[in-house]
């Protein structure tokens, strides 16, 4: 960050979204707005416990869509002020970083969504870092390639004994 | 006299039963989660309530107040030394901090880094003290069309100033907003948006959403972009010098002023106080070339901005329980958990607890000072750890956290949804603070909207007659205006 932005603190650090990009959120957001107020019309009214139907649970989450809704038109013709569709942002990172982010996202998802529950956590978590750590590693090269393994087990089995012993023996939490 | 006696029962209160050995490691945590880059104030803080659940009320509270200031503390050192950001309250700090570092001079910076933090905390404890207790008995005159304002206008004013795009700040609100009213709400036990699933039905958990958000999202985010290069600067003597505080007093009190005023206000936080501290001091400088190239002025005024940034988010926490920037949003909630209830009736339920964070602050900062001087060589080498042994291990504690309040395998899904809506949200711009602040405030504006038209009989004047209501009401439209490019373009040069 330059010494010039700090002339104004409000201003974001990063440069803003293409107005495709926008021009799709926009459209999503209309759609999700939309879909919560067709949910909160069809919700009961309650109208003879309440008499006037003023604690009707769709009136708040309605109201809610419907902002969503109205500031996401807004959105979209900014976005189309701005080029629309024509305009496409710079890819954002390299295919590298999406290589990192999709394994990252996939390890977790195994981890979090598939091993938590199934297997005992001290071995999820253990097999989970240990994986992450090779995953990332492994591109390092074969110099050391073996000691850094070594070293990932380490990592895995003493985070999956610690985060166990800390949190279920001495903080006395339940652990999945 | 009576306020200095409080001040002196919330010490009696807060010390003892093991209270310097929590305050101790806690702050010790803090300081290192806010060094790491990638890792935040506000997932410090929601991975520490976790371990709380098992202690008392004050013991938690002591706990995460000092990893809340250990964090905004930590993240100078990563700003000074690796030129990144440890936390986003950071960022002003990199603009001289690197410089000095580079010049030879990272020792003198970290213990500027220090003085001004330690002050900057301890300014904005001491407003915390003398205000609060009599914001909050004002407090108690707000009803439910007051609170609905209060809620709407924490908003609004973290939309328009939270930083970048004000149109996706709103958004990022009520999508917050919105993710508040799944499951059944009050009235009548409905099931909101829950389609028949009895785990929705019990609605979405405040923390495994701000984990997800927070924790995963930002494991995401660090994996993919490049990693943290290794630091190769010399460190001098980190003692602070009387010297660079004497010299900067007018700095030092204007930033600390600007910095609790900012927390204060719902939503904005220690980064946006950072830089208007920043910007402030810059103004008002005499020697406006040395800010970027390593002015003493400029690190001293981002450090004291975003350290009393701290306890002036945490006033709006006890009084009205509306929270001042997101780290602060997960000490409340932390604080609902452990039952007490911050919010206007606190004054009558537990007046003294204002005083006892109070004590917790100070402690905290007293703590954070003796890290700041002896803790330089260990940091370093922490800062230093591969990302990709780190987060692995966050991504655990991240699970941990979001599954262990309630202990439904459920959070764990919530957990990863919210992060990946989050890591969306961010990479297209929009900022967090908002949807955090909805998710908070939720609950909040739901339960006093319907209860203000049900005591009105379905009339809306009242949320505009009343008269603390239209004073609300104006600042609510005040704030929105800000963020339509003229008028805010008028404000700044009347202010410039």
């Amino acid at each position: 960050m330059s010494e010039a932005d700090a002339a104004s603190p409000f201003d974001g650090e990063k440069a803003p979204a293409s107005p495709r990009a926008d021009l799709v959120t926009a459209v999503v957001l209309f759609a999700l707005g939309v879909a919560i107020i067709v949910q909160a019309w069809e919700m009961p009214r309650f109208l003879e416990q309440s008499g006037t139907g003023l604690t009707a649970p769709g009136i708040v989450p309605g109201f809610h869509g419907a902002v969503i809704a109205l500031l996401s038109i807004v959105l979209g013709l900014r976005a189309r002020a701005r080029g629309g569709w024509a305009v496409r942002g710079a890819a954002t990172g390299t295919a590298a970083d999406r290589r990192q982010l999709a394994t990252a996202a996939v390890l977790g998802l195994v981890y979090a969504g598939g091993m938590v529950g199934r297997v005992p956590f001290w071995l999820a978590s253990a097999l989970f870092v240990f994986a992450f750590v090779i995953a990332f590693e492994w591109e390092l090269g074969p110099r050391g390639r073996t000691r850094r393994i070594v070293e990932a087990a380490l990592i895995g089995l003493g985070t999956g004994i610690a985060v166990m012993l800390v949190f279920e023996k001495l903080f006395l939490l339940r652990l999945p | 006299m009576d306020a200095l006696n409080n001040v002196v029962g919330g010490f009696a209160h807060v010390l003892g039963g093991g209270a310097v050995f929590h305050a101790l490691w806690a702050t010790l945590i803090g300081i290192v989660v806010g060094a790491l880059p990638g890792l935040t104030a506000t997932m410090g803080v929601a991975l520490l309530t976790t371990l709380t659940f098992g202690m008392g009320p004050d013991k938690a509270m002591l706990v995460l107040v000092c990893v809340y200031v250990g964090a905004i503390y930590g993240g100078s050192r990563s700003a000074i030394l690796l030129n990144i950001p440890g936390t986003p309250a950071s960022a002003a700090s990199t603009l001289d901090g690197f410089p000095l570092a580079r010049q030879g001079l990272a020792g003198r910076a970290m213990g500027i880094s220090t003085s001004g933090s330690w002050l900057g905390t301890l300014f904005g404890t001491a407003i915390l003290a003398l205000f609060a207790p009599s914001f909050g008995e004002f407090a108690l005159q707000f009803g439910s069309y007051e609170m609905f304002w209060v809620a709407m206008f924490g908003i609004v004013v973290a939309g328009s100033l939270s930083g970048g795009d004000a149109l996706k700040g709103y958004i990022a609100g009520f999508l917050g907003l919105f993710i508040a009213t799944i499951g059944q709400e009050t009235n009548h036990a409905y099931p909101r948006f829950a389609f028949g699933n009895g785990d929705l039905a019990g609605g979405l958990g405040l923390l495994p959403v701000l984990v997800g958000v927070f924790g995963v999202a930002e494991v995401l985010s660090a994996m993919r972009g490049p990693a943290v290069k290794a630091v190769s600067s010399k460190i001098d003597s980190v003692i602070p010098r009387i010297r660079d505080v004497t010299a900067h007093w007018k700095t030092i009190i204007r930033s600390g002023a600007l910095g609790t005023f900012i927390g204060a206000m719902p939503g904005l936080g220690e980064d946006i106080a950072a830089w208007t501290s920043y910007a402030a001091a810059k103004r008002a400088s005499k020697e406006r070339e040395k800010y970027g190239r390593g002015s003493i002025e400029g690190l001293m005024a981002a450090e004291t901005g975003e350290s009393a940034c701290v306890p002036g988010a945490i006033i709006p926490v006890l009084t009205l329980a509306v929270p001042g920037s997101a780290p602060a949003a997960v000490l409340m909630a932390a604080m609902m958990i452990h039952g007490l209830n911050p919010g206007p009736m606190l004054a009558i339920t537990a007046p003294e607890f204002i005083y006892q964070i109070v004590a917790m602050l100070v402690i905290a900062d007293m703590v954070k000072m003796f890290y700041g001087l002896v803790l330089v060589r260990p940091l370093l080498w922490i800062l230093l750890i591969p990302r990709a042994r780190l987060m692995p291990v966050v991504f655990v504690l991240c699970t941990v956290g979001a599954f262990a309040i309630t202990s439904r395998l459920f959070d764990i899904w919530v957990m990863l949804g919210a992060g990946l809506v989050g890591f969306i949200l961010r990479e297209l711009r929009f900022p967090m603070a908002p949807l955090v602040l909805g998710i908070v405030l939720g609950d909040l504006l739901d339960k006093n909207l319907l209860r203000g038209l049900v005591l009105s009989g379905g009339d809306v004047s009242p949320f505009f007659t009343r008269p603390i209501s239209m004073g609300l009401c104006a600042l609510t439209v005040l704030a929105a205006a800000w963020s339509i490019p003229g008028m805010a373009g008028i404000f700044r040069r009347r202010t410039a």
